[in-house]
């Protein structure tokens, strides 16, 4: 049939970025997302003049030229065997620094909407991402519409944009095991209930252990798991090689398997939630920043943004790594921190990789996307703290070593492009929601080291019951800022990556 | 049908699906592919639409086949050798007659990935199923890597990315001012543009003498581990880190895809493609090959294809569709404020490159949309300094003829070359 392609390598047409634009993503960012131009084989090299040209044709008001900006390249230039960069070599002592690009790649205000922001608000929630959109949409639906969102970026902008899509119920609490699961469930049945494909497909995690003291952590999880509904199941190394026949098992002293959980595309929650919270009358703010708090007798009166102030009852801090920023606009020290988590995808191949595979010694992770990518990183355990989201060659070598040892048949394979993001690491790997002592009506939902993204549908829904229906929940009891003064530690240890 | 200028005088035979096909020995795969008058080398990844090679620069994804037993390698950057076991991929039964092109012709506008089935119970599994087992372009290796030799760390004084026009010519001027370089050149020989391109009255072509000219090597990025920015570079095989005191990006950019309904179809090719298969293989692509798009490059790309025994047809109209099923018979474009269809059987799209900003973004440089050209450019000041230690020069930094390019080289060369001098107590 005839069409006019805008991006050959993912088949993107002129009337499917028609379609994009129509929806409201129309910066260059948002349009690579919704519609995966860019994201081939050429990573833009092909089409992002094309996409460009067209969205200055098409966009009213047209677009200027400080507005059309190229989408951020990410590294390697050229597909670049993983062989290659497993070859070099690299020194675990030293702590990673630096890295390709170290900003976020967005241009101060250039896509700033005109016209300020709603004067007042029941609720404000800060932060764009999984967090805030799943909370504005679930309060929505108990009713509660006066809400405002705000996003200093495009929509995935931040973490949730960054994330490997893993979703899991193998964890080492009793409280993260519940809501994974109810979580997974949600995302189930995502499309459903929001009408927008998540491509959620159950291959299953399969966890290696290389050491004693790993085999002892996962049999130690696995019943736990059992005692929670969780199906996993320890297997031998052969038992784990007839689940994915390509892995190397060399070291491997058992293995968790739970064919139960899953891999999402991460995308399409961030515009489900938003599209339905908006169709309920939420209003969502991107590449809005958060400049200040007013604040009186103990209470947050009003945000102030950078395009205007908001008078509100209640504010939900759902910033991720960066809510510690915002937070100490209002005087209020958090203790999390931005730790980088770098990652990459390959070109894309045939499916031939079930489940989510990860060397818990490690930190290692991949699995085989929906659209046939070997998606994965590996936790640095040198990563100092600090907002950096820049990309390594190390990482890449150390990742590369790692996979090819695990899966060699993935030595000419090419890695397309590797990004970072932030986990945020809180000082007891646990979350901290609930109320600020001394400021009641600034709430958090922040805190979840790199397992935000699977935990957001669970953790909204109770938050909004929680803040909707005032009864007492446990999770907003427990897990609050004011654990950390009196010394109620919690711990959770199965955080991989 | 394609021609070949001259008769083959070294032949090399390789398989492609299974079929010898017999090239020249310099050909790539792709330029053997069209010189033996073949159209459909790959199918697209969501509508099987046939596909053709043609950037011919491994700038785009449409030559992508499996090379004895590796998926995804791109044809036209794969010299053939005897025996080479070329497949296409991402077809059934075959990439020439592909049953799941019918996808094509069900979603005749386009598929919208985000609402199919969404929500619908039991048909969503199975769309879901359905499309799992269509993603993705070739299937795993068949084989483990070879083995790898660990990258050789390197420390130049200046590293340059690019030998066209003006990276060339800055080579020279740091050649005569004494300051050491490695100039990294992607491409199997130097020159770029002066070598494939089909602007009249360039400049010739003056490569340096010595190993500071480094041919077939690929620089893949330019990192900054630990602050330090460094190139890697894969050369035979091998990959280089390169730390560098200085850096000169003259890496040009690639064809620019313009949009118009089916710019995809086989025997479409970029303007510099066409220039590239007639003077570097003597493989004329078409027998009425239309020159549309940018009329200074089709004028001169049309003289090319003339000189070269095939006819130019459309030459400078502005294309408004292609013709064709299987691959390009037609061209509708306008001319002189008319519309005209015109019978091919190729079609050459000009148009200035878009440069190849990536390097420069990580480097530090600044990108900014140019609404002349209507390109992204790499902004740089009057000698072509970017950003700290970086300088680019040519069509990394817009649209400009050879000659313009090879100034903008010599230029960037002089400053650095003061700037070496002055920090070299």
């Amino acid at each position: 049939m005839s069409k006019a392609l805008l991006c050959p390598c993912e088949d993107v047409t002129a009337s499917e970025v028609e379609h994009a634009i129509a929806k409201g993503y129309c910066d260059i960012e948002s349009v690579k997302r919704f519609t995966g131009f860019g994201t081939g084989m050429c990573q833009g090299k092909q089409c992002l003049t094309a996409v460009a040209r067209f969205l200055e044709d098409t966009t009213k008001p047209k677009p200027t030229a400080a507005q059309l900006m190229p989408f951020t390249p990410r590294p390697p230039l050229f597909p670049t065997e993983l062989s290659q960069w497993a070859a070099a070599s690299f020194d675990p002592m030293v702590a990673p620094a630096g890295g390709v690009p170290q900003s976020l790649g967005l241009t101060e205000n250039a896509l700033k909407p005109e016209g300020p922001v709603p004067t007042k608000a029941k609720i404000v929630i800060i932060g764009g991402g999984i967090m805030g959109l799943a909370l504005a949409w679930n309060l929505a639906e108990r009713g509660e519409t006066d809400i405002v969102v705000l996003e200093r970026g495009y929509l995935l902008a931040g973490a949730s944009g960054r994330n490997g899509g893993g979703v899991r119920m193998q964890w080492g609490t009793p409280t993260l095991i519940e809501l994974a699961r109810r979580s997974i469930d949600l995302m189930d049945r995502f499309a459903r209930d929001l009408g927008i494909n998540v491509w959620f497909r159950r291959g299953g995690y399969l966890f290696l252990a290389k050491s004693d003291e790993v085999v002892a952590k996962i049999e130690r999880a696995a019943k736990l798991h059992n005692a929670h509904g969780v199906p996993t199941q320890i297997l031998t190394a052969d038992g784990a090689r007839d689940i994915v026949p390509h892995l190397t098992m060399t070291g491997v002293k058992a293995a968790a398997w739970n064919p139960r959980d899953a891999v999402i595309f991460p995308w399409p929650f961030l515009w489900g939630y938003a599209h339905a919270a908006q169709k309920k009358g939420v209003k969502v703010e991107t590449f809005t920043k958060v400049i200040g708090f007013e604040q009186s007798d103990g209470r947050l009166k009003k945000v102030i943004t950078d395009r205007g102030d908001i008078a509100c009852e209640t504010v939900v801090l759902a910033a991720g790594a960066w809510s510690p920023q915002v937070a100490s606009l209002a005087g209020i020290d958090l203790p999390n921190e931005p730790h980088r988590h770098e990652i990459c995808s390959t070109e894309p191949l045939k499916p031939f990789l079930g489940p989510l595979v990860s060397v818990l010694d490690s930190g290692l992770y991949f699995s085989q996307s929906m659209r046939g990518e070997i998606v994965g990183g590996m936790g640095d355990p040198r990563e100092p703290a600090g907002m950096n989201l820049g990309s390594t060659q190390r990482f890449l070598t150390r990742y590369s070593q790692a996979l090819t040892e695990q899966l060699p048949q993935l030595g000419r394979v090419k890695i397309l492009r590797q990004w970072s993001g932030p986990y945020d690491v809180t000082p007891d790997n646990s979350p901290i929601l609930g109320r600020t002592p001394g400021l009641p009506n600034l709430l958090h939902l922040s805190g979840f080291v790199g397992h935000g993204f699977m935990m957001a549908p669970a953790v909204a829904e109770r938050m909004a019951a929680w803040m909707a229906t005032g009864e007492s929940d446990e999770l907003f009891e427990r897990f609050t800022l004011g654990r950390f003064a009196e010394g109620r530690m919690e711990r959770e240890d199965m955080i991989i990556g | 049908m394609s021609h070949r200028v001259r008769p083959i005088d070294r032949p090399v035979t390789f398989e492609l699906d299974g079929e010898s096909i017999t090239a020249q020995a310099d050909d790539t795969v792709a330029v053997a592919f069209v010189a033996a008058g073949r159209a459909t080398l790959s199918r697209s990844i969501k509508y099987h639409r046939p596909r053709g090679p043609f950037c011919f620069s491994g700038a785009c994804s449409q030559c992508l086949v499996r090379i004895d037993g590796a998926p995804n390698q791109y044809a036209c950057q794969t010299e053939v050798k005897p025996g080479m076991r070329v497949e296409r991929q991402n077809a059934f039964p075959d990439a020439s007659l592909d049953v799941l092109q019918a996808t094509d012709f069900v979603f005749a506008k386009w598929f919208n990935h985000h609402e199919f089935m969404a929500g619908v119970p039991l048909v969503e599994k199975v769309m879901l199923q359905v499309a799992r087992k269509l993603a993705g372009l070739g299937t795993l290796p068949e084989k483990a890597a070879p083995s790898r030799a660990s990258p050789i760390v390197e420390t130049v004084p200046v590293a340059i990315v690019g030998g066209g026009a003006a990276g060339l010519s800055a080579a020279r001027r740091l050649t005569e001012r004494g300051v050491g370089f490695s100039l990294f050149e992607r491409e199997r020989a130097c020159g770029g543009r002066l070598l494939i391109g089909s602007e009249e009255g360039a400049p010739a072509i003056v490569v340096p003498a010595g190993p500071s000219i480094r041919p077939g090597a690929t620089v893949v990025g330019v990192f900054a581990d630990d602050g330090k920015p460094f190139l890697v570079a894969l050369q035979n095989e091998r990959m280089h880190f390169v730390f560098y005191e200085r850096l000169l990006l003259t890496n040009g950019g690639q064809p620019t895809l313009l949009t118009f309904p089916n710019n995809d179809l086989p025997g479409i090719f970029a303007g510099r493609a066409v220039s590239r298969t007639i003077r570097q293989h003597g493989v004329v692509p078409g027998e009425r090959i239309a020159v549309v798009g940018e009329p200074d490059e089709a004028r001169s790309l049309a003289k090319l294809i003339v000189a070269s025994g095939s006819k130019a047809v459309a030459v400078g109209g502005v294309p408004e569709r292609a013709h064709g099923l299987r691959s390009v018979t037609a061209m509708t474009v306008t001319l002189g404020g008319t519309s005209e269809k015109h019978e091919c059987d190729a079609v050459a799209v000009c148009a200035p490159l878009s440069p190849a900003f990536e390097l420069a973004r990580a480097a530090g440089a600044r990108v900014g949309w140019d609404a002349r050209s209507r390109l992204f450019t790499v902004e740089a000041d009057a000698v072509g300094k970017a950003a700290a230690n970086v300088w680019a020069a040519g069509e990394l930094r817009g649209p400009m003829s050879a000659a313009a390019a090879t100034e903008q080289g010599l230029v960037a060369a002089e400053a650095i070359a003061t700037a070496v001098k002055g920090a070299t107590p």
